[in-house]
C-alpha cells in the first residue's frame, strides 16, 4: 500500500466526448514508433463496445481476492492505427483535390467506432460518454500478474508505473488486467500504459488530459487531501464511484454517474415512473452504489432548484478552474522540461 | 553429451547450423516437459493456464561443439509453424534456452536458488541472431546481464527448427557468469518456447533434469 494515492474523478455529466483529453495525452506521450495504436486516455460511448472492443467481457482482475484468467486483445480490437494519405493531400500537391482517407485495407473497427450510437429509441434514445485511463489500482491486477517484477506502485503517490527495462513484453499484466488498460509497442517489445503524467504529477502539475479537458469534467488530487475536490466527491459526499468495482482491483478513477434527461410517453408528456438510462445497466457499470450516488446528485439538485445552496454542486461546477486540481495547479509553461 | 572439439572452424560456421562442423555431430533426443502450472510465479498465471496445456514441444534434439574458444549448443526441434513475429499484442515468438549452472548442484526447476545462480543463454525467433545472458537465483529472479556475448541464428524449413546457440567458453564479465574450457565437465539443461501456443516466461518446455556435459579437450581427435 502506497503512502499517498493520487485519484481523478471525471463527471460524467459533463463529458462531451470532444477528445481533447485523448489528443492532450496523444501528443504528450505516444507518439514514438510502436505507439501508433496506442490511446492511454480514450473516451467511448456508452452503450458500446468500448476500446477495446467487449474489454468488459474480457477477464482478469480478482473474484473474491482470487486471480482470474483474461483474454489478450488484438491490435483490431484496439481499433489498430489506420493508415492516410497525408503525403498526397499535405505535400504533393493535391490539397485542392484529394480528400484525406484511409488508404490500404479499409478498416472494419476503430477506437471510437460506435460513438454517439449508444441504445434505447426515439424519443428515448440515451447515451453518455466515458473517459478512461489507467486505474492506478490500490490493488493492481498487472503489478501481481507480473512474474519479473517490472510493474511499480510508487509509494509517494500510488502511481503505477512498467519499467521497460525490467519488462520482457510477456503481456501477462495485459491478460490480467479487467480495464484492458495496457498496450503492447511491438517496435519496443515493452507494455505501456498510462502514467498519470508522473513527470507532471512531480512538478506540481496536473496531468494533461485534465488540465487541458475544456468541459471542467476531470478533477485531480490526492485521495487524502480533505480540502481537495477527491476527497470531498469521494468520500464526504459519495457521489463518485469506481467502474467496475467487481473486478477487485480498486481503481483510483472515480466517475459520478450521469443523470439523463427525463423520458417521454406514447403521448409525448415527460413520463418520470422510469429513468431514461436503464438503473439496471448504470448498475452494470458501477455496481449498486450508482443509484445512491444519483440519489444524492439528483437530492442536491432538488436543494439548489429550491433557492438552496450545494457545496456539493459548486465543486462539480468548478467555478474556479484550478480548484480541480487539489493543487497540482502549476502552469506548465512555467517550467523548463528536459528530456532524460 | 559430448562437446566435439572442431580445430579452427570460425564462429560463423558454428552459428550455422547447415554448416560443416554439424554434419559430424551426432544429436541426441532430449524429452522435454511443461513447467508445472502450480510453479509459474503469479497467481494470474496460474489462473490463466490452469486448463491450458504448457510445454507444446515434447522432444529436442540437441548437440554441441567447441572450437576451443566458443562453444555452440545445436537445438532441433519439430514446430509446424515459425513464429518469428510480435506484430501483432498477440503473437509470441517462438524461443529456445540452454542453461548451465554457475554453482555445481544449483536446482533446475527452480532456475537456482539463493546464492546458487545458473546461467542461461536465449535466443528468440525476433531477434534472431543477438541472443541474451541471463542469470537468475530462483523463480522470479530471472535478471539479463548482456545481449552481446551469447549469439545464436535459428534456421525454420520443412516444419522444423535448427537453433544454433553460442558464447565464447570464456568471457570477461563483471558478472557471475559460467566460465568454461575444454576438457572440463559440467551440466546442462534446454527450454522451448513454442509461440504459437502463447509459451513466453515460465510457461515453455524444459528438460525435466541436469544432463551431463563434457568439453572435449582443444586437440586433434577430440577424444576425451
Amino acid at each position: 500500500m502506497s503512502k499517498r494515492q493520487v485519484a481523478m474523478v471525471f463527471d460524467l455529466n459533463k463529458c462531451l466526448g470532444c477528445q481533447t483529453c485523448t489528443i492532450a495525452c496523444k501528443r504528450l506521450w505516444t507518439r514514438e514508433e510502436g505507439m501508433d495504436y496506442m490511446w492511454w486516455a480514450t473516451v467511448n460511448t456508452q452503450p458500446g463496445r468500448g476500446t477495446p472492443r467487449d474489454w468488459e467481457q474480457s477477464g482478469g482482475g480478482f473474484k473474491d481476492g482470487v486471480a482470474q484468467a483474461g483474454k489478450l486483445p488484438t491490435r483490431q480490437d484496439f481499433g489498430d492505427a489506420w493508415k492516410f494519405n497525408h503525403e498526397e493531400v499535405f505535400f504533393e500537391g493535391k490539397g485542392q483535390s484529394a480528400h484525406l482517407q484511409v488508404v490500404g485495407e479499409q478498416p472494419e473497427w476503430g477506437p471510437n467506432w460506435d460513438e454517439d450510437q449508444g441504445a434505447g429509441e426515439y424519443p428515448n434514445a440515451y447515451y453518455f460518454y466515458l473517459p478512461r485511463i489507467c486505474n492506478h489500482c490500490t490493488h493492481p491486477a498487472c503489478l501481481e500478474a507480473c512474474p519479473r517484477k517490472a510493474i511499480v506502485k510508487r509509494e509517494e503517490d500510488g502511481i503505477v508505473l512498467i519499467d521497460e527495462d525490467r519488462c520482457r513484453g510477456y503481456r501477462f499484466c495485459m491478460e490480467a488486467c479487467p480495464y484492458k488498460k495496457i498496450y503492447f509497442n511491438h517496435v519496443k517489445k515493452v507494455s505501456q500504459k498510462c502514467i498519470f503524467c508522473f513527470p507532471r504529477v512531480e512538478q506540481g502539475v496536473a496531468p494533461a488530459c485534465a488540465r487541458m479537458c475544456p468541459g471542467r469534467v476531470r478533477f485531480v488530487g490526492y485521495k487524502d487531501d480533505q480540502n481537495g475536490p477527491i476527497w470531498k466527491l469521494v468520500e464526504k459526499y459519495k457521489v463518485a464511484i469506481p467502474l467496475h468495482p467487481e473486478f477487485g482491483t480498486e481503481p483510483n478513477v472515480f466517475y459520478v454517474p450521469p443523470v439523463a434527461p427525463p423520458r417521454y410517453d406514447a403521448e409525448g408528456n415527460i413520463d418520470e415512473s422510469k429513468p431514461r438510462i436503464p438503473d439496471e445497466y448504470l448498475v452494470s457499470l458501477f455496481g449498486p452504489k450508482v443509484l445512491d450516488a444519483l440519489a444524492i446528485l439528483k437530492a442536491e439538485m432538488a436543494k439548489t432548484r429550491a433557492g438552496g445552496k450545494s457545496e456539493m454542486l459548486d465543486v462539480l461546477i468548478a467555478y474556479q478552474w484550478k480548484s480541480m486540481f487539489g493543487g497540482l495547479d502549476r502552469d506548465p509553461a512555467t517550467i523548463e522540461w528536459t528530456k532524460s | 553429451m559430448l562437446v566435439n572439439f572442431v580445430r579452427g572452424a570460425p564462429v560463423e560456421w558454428l552459428l550455422d547450423p547447415d554448416a560443416e562442423p554439424w554434419r559430424k555431430v551426432s544429436l541426441e533426443r532430449v524429452a522435454l516437459v511443461g513447467t508445472p502450472v502450480g510453479l509459474q510465479p503469479t497467481p494470474a498465471i496460474r489462473a490463466a493456464w490452469a486448463n491450458k496445456h504448457i510445454g507444446a514441444v515434447s522432444e529436442v534434439q540437441v548437440g554441441a561443439v567447441h572450437n576451443g574458444e566458443v562453444i555452440a549448443f545445436r537445438l532441433d526441434w519439430q514446430d509446424g509453424s515459425e513464429n518469428r513475429e510480435l506484430g501483432d499484442t498477440t503473437a509470441f515468438p517462438d524461443a529456445a534456452a540452454v542453461m548451465i549452472p554457475v554453482v555445481a548442484g544449483a536446482p533446475l526447476i527452480t532456475m537456482g536458488a539463493p546464492n546458487q545462480p545458473v546461467n542461461t543463454w536465449y535466443w528468440r525467433g525476433d531477434s534472431d541472431t543477438q541472443g541474451r545472458q541471463v542469470l537468475s537465483e530462483g523463480i522470479g529472479t530471472t535478471r539479463t546481464v548482456d545481449q552481446t556475448l551469447v549469439r545464436g541464428h535459428g534456421i525454420w524449413k520443412d516444419g522444423r527448427w535448427k537453433v544454433v546457440i553460442a558464447r565464447p567458453m570464456k568471457v570477461t564479465s563483471a558478472e557471475k557468469v559460467v566460465q568454461l574450457a575444454p576438457g572440463e565437465k559440467t551440466q546442462f539443461a534446454v527450454a522451448v518456447w513454442e509461440g504459437s501456443n502463447s509459451e513466453r516466461g515460465g510457461v515453455k518446455a524444459f528438460s525435466g533434469s541436469w544432463r551431463d556435459l563434457v568439453l572435449a579437450p582443444a586437440a586433434d581427435g577430440g577424444k576425451v
